[in-house]
């Protein structure tokens, strides 16, 4: 299964500045140790290790919100990494 | 509240719509709205709802003008360098328009003032730069029933979201707490200019159409925007029942001053900049301290101080051991959020007094030896 996974601005030192990148999985978690393989360090900026989702970001499979690391991701789907912002 | 002839005149644009009409530029005459932070976002919001003609606008902001504002804050010019924000955003609204009521209000958002503040008014606008005082403002608006219009933005991208109370989740809902470390704000990421520009807008329609009662307010919907890709993207979130504040048994009944800021530390934890490193490191009299550098191992390849034991953050938990019971640890990153993180997690597994590196390898970096590569 192959999706896109767009990046929170803050996450992109990890990506090169990638605003989006392609991944493999069918679960959430899949995916990100995908992305982790390629972006070392970038799991554990969205999950704790306690392995929950950090309480200031919020991942989403297209516009369905996922809170927990088994959310089903099916191919072609994309893969939203949001942060709090706190520039004003 | 009637309008007056003049009136009349300066907003014949929206009586023209009959969505709005008469009937909604009377409700924004009688409307008050405090704008939380006359920086990026508040200034163009600030600049629209008082050229709309909402009666009372309110401005809070404790800091003054500085140059490097004006790249994004259009509420102010050269001429007001070193100003209090407040007092010359005031200005400048009072002479965009005339007819309504402007108030400055120079000081710090705390517990001990929100109250005081919160209750002259209808509607709040969030464009502060602390994540911390974005808590308290949420935390203040769900207590006292107010509507909140949210906006945050880095880099080039921005987002914004409507809370209702008892319409749909509040902010703590969305991000129930600030990341440990703090989140990087404009002066330390930078900013496109124009970013606040267009998330300050939407806060202002936002904030328009509650008042007016018109269209669908972005209440359980989080709206992000990608300046360099130039998308919006749209998210539903619903109202966590375990919300600290807003959920079904609170523990928040009062407004709270913010946490330790972004850079601070807990009472324990000891901060110690790049130059007092180098120095007690070079302090032959001293005892060495034990350098714990908790970045993943390719930047710890890429360049480390000599002597720094790498430890991963993500698997300090189950090495914790090999951190010395007694002396100095100091804890190092990238950038001092991971090492605050590890200081806590040393603290609470015994480690005393666990010293954190502000700043970083890019603080030592730029401070002390610049042919070190941080990666």
């Amino acid at each position: 299964m192959s999706c896109t996974v767009r990046i929170a601005s803050p996450l992109r030192s990890y990506t090169a500045g990638a605003a989006t990148l392609a991944a493999r999985g069918s679960t959430l978690a899949e995916v990100l140790a995908n992305l982790e393989q390629r972006c070392p360090g970038i799991r554990f900026r969205m999950i704790d290790e306690h392995e929950r989702i950090r309480p200031h970001m919020r991942l989403f499979v297209n516009t369905s919100e996922a809170r927990e690391l088994s959310a089903v991701v099916r191919d072609g789907d994309t893969v939203h990494v949001i942060c709090a912002l706190s520039g004003g | 509240m009637a309008l007056t002839s003049s009136e009349r005149d300066r907003y014949q644009r929206h009586l023209a719509l009959t969505e709005i009409g008469a009937a909604g530029q009377e409700k924004l005459k009688a409307a008050r709205v405090l704008v939380v932070g006359a920086g990026g976002l508040g200034s163009p919001a600030a600049l629209y709802l008082a050229a709309a003609g909402c009666g009372t606008v309110g401005l809070v902001d404790c800091d003054r003008v500085e140059l490097s504002n004006l790249q994004r804050q259009v509420l102010f010019d050269s001429s007001g360098i070193a100003r209090s924000k407040a007092e010359a955003g005031r200005e400048r609204l009072a002479s965009l328009n005339p007819e309504i009521r402007v108030l400055a209000h120079a000081l710090e958002l705390k517990a001990a003032n929100v109250r005081a503040l919160f209750r002259d008014y209808d509607l709040v606008l969030d464009g502060t730069d602390r994540l911390s005082t974005r808590y308290l403002i949420n935390d203040a608006c769900v207590i006292l029933g107010l509507p909140l219009v949210s906006a945050a933005i880095h880099r080039f991208e921005g987002q914004v979201m409507t809370y209702v109370p008892g319409r749909g989740p509040c902010y703590r809902c969305v991000f129930p707490q600030a990341p440990e470390g703090g989140v990087a704000n404009c002066a330390q990421a930078g900013v496109l200019g124009v970013l606040p520009g267009v998330l300050g807008t939407l806060q202002a329609t936002e904030a328009i159409k509650l008042i007016t009662g018109v269209g669908e307010p972005l209440t359980g919907r989080l709206l992000t925007y990608d300046a360099l890709e130039m998308r919006f993207h749209e998210f539903r979130v619903a109202r966590r029942p375990e919300c600290a504040v807003c959920g079904d048994a609170p523990t928040i009944s009062e407004p709270r001053d913010p946490a330790a800021p972004p850079t601070g530390t807990g009472p324990a934890v000891r901060r110690l900049t790049a130059a007092a490193l180098h120095e007690l490191l070079r302090d032959a009299g001293s005892p060495a301290p034990r350098l714990i550098d908790v970045r993943e191992p390719y930047e710890y390849q890429a360049g480390h101080l000599a002597g720094a034991i790498n430890i991963p953050l993500g698997e300090l938990p189950g090495r914790v051991a090999e951190v010395a019971p007694a002396g100095t640890t100091v804890f190092i990153c990238r950038s001092g959020g991971r090492s605050l993180a590890a200081c806590q997690m040393a603290l609470a597994a015994g480690v005393p007094g666990p010293v954190n590196l502000e700043g970083g390898m890019l603080a030592w970096s730029a401070e002390i030896d610049p042919a070190l590569p941080v990666a």
